[in-house]
């Protein structure tokens, strides 16, 4: 469903992610755990691009969002000047073609040596590629629910409007669908009687409860959650669980990024430990959290727990 | 004549009156129509410096920034000077004209640095709940940011507009028939032989301006925070 590929992302100096590879499948839920800074709200927010990638592909569902990465191409490498000449190079030395091959790959990956022009061919190829796979990020996106840690429920509009919005200016429903819909997601969540409230009339929880249903009212195929309790106060945590619980239970693809370790054991079907920007181990709940292996998730989940 | 019996006397004279009402409604076009020229170009100038950096905007932006920076760094008086002997210094052209153009290039400086912060001050979550949703930043801009910015934006564009009213008091230093040229020419004139009373009259009518602008602006502000009572 989504495909991360040895994505990488620096903000100026600071490398935040450095080579993340993930697969997530229909109905998986991934829920994403690891120390402030570790990267993870940053590789959740590159799965809808919210974040654009410094290096690497996210794909969705067999489209490509991002730019093509030549690194991830073999033959797109292939192509470039500085494969050619470092190949010729290498047979010149005497290599057979298929070890001067692998190695001037391997050196080429190794020491980031593609360069803007590489040749047309390898431009051709590239943007062949590109016109392959490549989709519109914004109908990308209609399939892939986000909810923030601090809900970012639109001000300007009231609760309804809010969750009307996108449907009725994509011209996915009729105003009068979207506003059914609505009201059926806002039932759902007992919050009918505040349609026409302004969000700042909201508490927390309701407010990211509300966020969650605006989200789902685009009918998305995954959800991604940005710290979604992280923001609320202690007795509103429950509530807003409890929703997504009831949409794990649906069915729903989902990644999570939490720090609710309860949560996340009895939520997610796959659990990721993200620490300095990379994923340090990954597994079930039970095998993630009862028997981690690596030294840093013990000392993590030791702090935590 | 002590001040009252002078205020009698400006008030009882019809030429006066006529005076007045004419340096008035030069007071007012010239600061309307810079108005306008204002909110329009500073519209204009704000949306390409908040617009994504990008090859194609590169001029676009060096431009806007370029024209922002002379425009506020330099005096008001010294730019109409330039404007009235310099660049329409052409037999013929009409002064006012040359004002308006003035003070409406001048304004939209302020105005667009004013929306430009009225945007930026909305909280990029808008913007990104908006994108993640799929829709495209110019939906995001006219549906969420630019709405929620302009609530922001009117208070300080309403100070631009009144610092506009009175500042547009420099054009008599041209020959402009405005509110204050009219007054020295009352107070200058035999029957009256006193500023004073006059120019007191002059600002009275200023004062008068400001005041209504002000009671509108609040007016528009009180229906914009519809959404903000907690």
């Amino acid at each position: 469903m989504i495909s991360v590929r040895n994505i990488y992302k620096s903000f100026g100096d600071l490398k935040v992610l450095k080579g993340v590879s993930t697969e997530i499948q229909q109905g998986e839920r991934v829920v994403i755990i690891g120390p402030s800074g570790s990267g993870k709200s940053t590789m959740l927010r590159c799965m809808n691009l919210l974040e654009e990638p410094t290096y690497g592909e996210v794909w969705v569902e067999n489209s490509l969002l991002t730019p093509i990465d030549p690194y991830l191409h073999f033959d797109v490498i292939k192509l470039s000047n500085t494969y050619k000449s470092l190949f010729s190079q290498l047979v010149a030395e005497g290599k057979s073609e298929d070890v001067a091959e692998n190695e001037a790959i391997a050196k080429i990956k190794a020491d980031d040596l593609l360069k803007k022009n590489e040749g047309k061919e390898y431009k051709l190829a590239i943007k062949s590629l590109e016109k392959e796979n490549r989709i519109d990020i914004n109908l990308a996106r209609q399939n892939m629910g986000m909810v923030f840690q601090h809900f970012n429920l639109f001000n300007n509009l009231t609760v309804i409007q809010n969750l009307m919005l996108a449907p009725v200016e994509l011209k996915l429903k009729t105003k009068e669908e979207a506003e059914a819909e609505a009201m059926k997601l806002l039932k759902r969540i007992g919050l009918e009687d505040k349609r026409d409230e302004y969000p700042s009339k909201l508490s927390g929880g309701q407010k990211q409860r509300i966020a969650i249903v605006r989200a789902l009212a685009m009918n998305p195929k995954v959800m991604l959650f940005d710290e979604p309790t992280s923001a609320l106060d202690p007795e509103m945590v429950g509530e807003v669980l409890d929703l997504i619980k009831e949409l794990a239970n649906e069915g729903m693809t989902m990644v999570i990024v939490t720090h609710e370790m309860g949560f996340a054991r009895e939520v997610g079907t796959r659990v990721l430990f993200m620490d300095e920007g990379i994923i340090a181990e990954e597994g079930t709940p039970s095998q993630l959290f009862d028997n981690p292996q690596n030294e840093r998730t013990q000392r993590f989940l030791k702090a935590v727990l | 004549m002590n001040f009252f019996q002078q205020l009698g006397t400006l008030f009882s004279t019809p030429r006066y009156w006529e005076m007045l009402m004419k340096g008035l409604g030069t007071t007012l076009m010239i600061s309307v129509f810079a108005a306008i020229i204002g909110l329009v170009l500073g519209t204009l100038v704000a949306m390409v410096s908040i617009a994504k950096k990008s090859r194609a905007m590169a001029v676009p932006k060096f431009i806007c920034n370029f024209y922002v920076t002379i425009i506020r760094g330099t005096p008001m008086a010294l730019q109409l000077f330039i404007m009235v002997f310099v660049i329409f210094a052409i037999r013929g052209f009409p002064r006012e004209l040359t004002a308006i153009i003035a003070f409406g290039i001048n304004s939209g400086a302020y105005v667009a640095e004013n929306i430009r912060a009225g945007i930026l001050s909305v909280d990029i979550g808008q913007t990104e709940a908006c994108r993640a949703l799929g829709l495209s930043s110019t939906k995001t801009m006219t549906k969420v940011v630019i709405p929620q910015a302009i609530k922001n934006v009117i208070p300080a564009i309403g100070n631009e507009l009144i610092a506009l009213i009175k500042e547009t008091s420099i054009v008599y230093m041209f020959g402009i028939y405005d509110l204050t040229m009219v007054a020295t020419i009352i107070g200058g004139g035999n029957e009256m032989s006193s500023y004073l009373v006059p120019m007191c009259v002059a600002a009275l009518f200023y004062l008068g301006i400001v005041y209504l602008l002000t009671f509108f602006i609040s007016l528009i502000e009180k229906r914009l925070r519809a959404s903000d009572k907690r």
